[in-house]
């Protein structure tokens, strides 16, 4: 089944591997954080596995993830007529 | 009155005039545009509607009542939980939002299981899909409008059933008079609504609590398992693991926040939903949940955990103020419950009844869609008369089904020219039979103490890519309508030729 691949094809495979990417990296340091970070000494009065994986590390990724986003995925048109990239 | 009541009585008043404002637009629409604007608004959605459609549409009253409520009675352990639902935009939108767009522009796709239909063209996929997506969603908004009567209960003291009377009855008459287009206008209020309510509510309980270190520390001294990341191993890190799965890797086939990836109208639109939506989704979770937490240390013994939200909004902060955060509380549930109203009715009069072949004049499609709309949110209010307790656990299950039966045919069906419509069927099938046995015959299908969706995902995903292996491959047009780029040529030609 072999066909001439659109190439936007490939900013659409780049989308599901960036996303699949950061949020298993997120995962993996979220979840280290609370279960190596222990509740003493207490960061911001919260237990510091709380202030870690519940506050610290996900702001720190919603932070990255807005220049991540608009540099990692182009802007392409999206209809056939390509008149739609911006 | 109290003044919480007139403040939610204004946010209703408005909400009630974009549904009117919102029919006037939806009519003047030509009727072969009118699928397109009423499911999809055009597809000319901005990057804050985007984000707004999509994480509202995603963060349901399990964000906004049961996050709370699951934190009051499980403590900082559910934060944890709930927070990996932060990328859910990022996992659906960049996931899958790129390739839906293409293809939803090619062969004109406006609704979730128009999907289904032109990457599988089989009956049998769209009808199971359609059976399967209005049979969980609807009890799932059902747990949509018992949050948002609790909310009401608590501001006014009005009956049970008048408070559901009012939560649920503006938001038939903006879905049913606006459909996508009025949703998505409502989803703007609704947006800031939210956001502004949500930090009203930390900073009133966190002031009230006497801060975090002060609150942690009554905590502690209640339960030392509301400190534990695991509650000392009642929630253990396969689960946490598992659930975090559904919030993160499994959101790409949500039905209700597909309507982002149908509608929005560009990628510069899209990036900015995709970011905008985290930043939001991030805000609304973790204060809501530290504020659930933070409850504990104000008020140790509330009888009904999911009840923590609007007690905090009516006992922390002045009248006015408590207004504002119990409208933002009801218009999150009401931003969710549209979106599965729209997939409902979608997937119900589009999609069924072009595979029954019913043919029916175009006036004639919208009177049933409104019809159909109406009569599902009616059913989903006739099941809030039950009144479920933690409605946490029915919004998981639902959630997980879903998941469970559609995470492969969509995901492995954008991406995997290979799979087809017995692929698709097979693990549609396998998902659910294993999902509906692990919640009565066999518990033990929930491994490591994982929640069954996620085992019952994998082996659908399995049963997709091995059947599909066995049967013949998709028919050749439907790759070249995916993945291929000859038509796009030709008609970017013609475009040229035409211009």
């Amino acid at each position: 089944m072999k066909i001439d691949e659109d190439p936007r094809i490939k900013v659409a495979r780049r989308g599901l591997t960036l996303s699949w990417t950061f949020y298993s990296v997120f995962l993996a340091a979220t979840l280290a954080a609370a279960a190596l970070s222990g509740d003493e000494p207490r960061l911001f009065g919260l237990p510091r596995w709380v202030a870690l994986a519940c506050v610290v590390v996900p702001a720190a990724f919603v932070v990255a993830l807005v220049p991540i986003v608009e540099w990692l995925i182009p802007n392409i048109p999206l209809s056939d007529d390509r008149k739609d990239a911006r | 009155m109290n003044l919480a009541l007139v403040s939610f009585l204004a946010y209703t008043a408005v909400l009630l005039a974009i549904g009117l404002w919102s029919y006037r637009i939806v009519e003047k629409v030509p009727i072969a545009k009118y699928e397109e604007e009423f499911y999809a608004a055009g597809r000319g959605l901005g990057g804050v509607l985007v984000a707004l459609v999509t994480a509202g549409a995603m963060a349901s009253a399990g964000t906004y009542i049961a996050g709370p409520g699951m934190c009051y009675a499980y403590g900082y352990s559910w934060v944890l939980i709930n927070i990996t639902q932060t990328f859910m935009t990022l996992m659906l939108l960049a996931a899958v939002g790129i390739m839906v767009g293409l293809v939803a522009r090619r062969v004109n796709i406006v609704t979730y299981l128009d999907i289904f239909r032109a990457r599988y063209r089989s009956k049998g996929v769209v009808l199971v899909m359609a059976a399967l997506v209005t049979a969980l969603l609807i009890p799932y908004m059902a747990t949509q409008f018992v949050g948002a009567a609790r909310v009401i209960v608590q501001m006014t003291g009005m009956s049970y059933l008048a408070s559901l009377a009012l939560g649920s009855g503006v938001v038939v008459v903006y879905c049913v008079a606006g459909g996508m287009r009025g949703s998505a206008v409502a989803m703007l209020l609704q947006g800031i609504v939210i956001t502004v309510g949500t930090v009203l509510l930390f900073a009133g309980t966190w002031r009230a609590a006497g801060g975090l270190a002060h609150a942690t520390a009554v905590i502690g001294a209640l339960d030392p398992k509301f400190l534990s990341p695991t509650m000392l191993g009642a929630f253990p890190w396969p689960f946490i693991f598992s659930v975090a799965c559904i919030g993160g890797y499994l959101s790409a086939g949500s039905p209700k926040g597909m309507l982002g990836a149908l509608t929005y109208r560009n990628t510069v639109a899209l990036k900015r939903g995709i970011w905008l939506g985290c930043i939001l989704v991030f805000i609304w979770t973790l204060l809501l949940c530290m504020a659930g937490v933070l409850g504990r240390a104000i008020i140790p013994d509330l009888k009904v955990a999911d009840e923590i939200a609007p007690w905090l909004a009516m006992n922390v902060l002045p009248g006015p103020l408590a207004g504002i955060v119990l409208a933002g509380i009801v218009a999150g549930i009401q931003t969710t419950v549209a979106a599965g109203a729209i997939v409902i009715t979608s997937g119900i009069a589009k999609n069924v009844v072009q595979e029954l072949n019913l043919s029916l004049t175009p006036s004639r499609m919208k009177a049933v869609s409104r019809a159909i709309m109406t009569g599902s949110l009616a059913a989903s209010i006739a099941l809030a008369l039950t009144q479920p307790k933690l409605v946490q656990w029915i919004i998981l299950f639902a959630l997980g089904g879903i998941a469970s039966s559609s995470i492969a045919p969509i995901l492995l069906g954008l991406f995997w020219k290979r799979g087809n419509a017995w692929g698709a069927l097979a693990s549609i099938c396998c998902g659910m039979t294993l999902y509906a046995l692990a919640f009565t015959l066999a518990p033990r299908i929930g491994v490591f103490g994982m929640h069954p969706s996620f085992p019952c995902t994998l082996v659908a995903a399995l049963a997709y890519v091995l059947v599909s292996l066995a049967t013949p491959p998709p028919p050749e047009d439907i790759v070249q309508t995916f993945w291929g780029r000859a038509r796009s040529q030709e008609l970017a030609a013609r475009a040229a030729a035409d211009d």
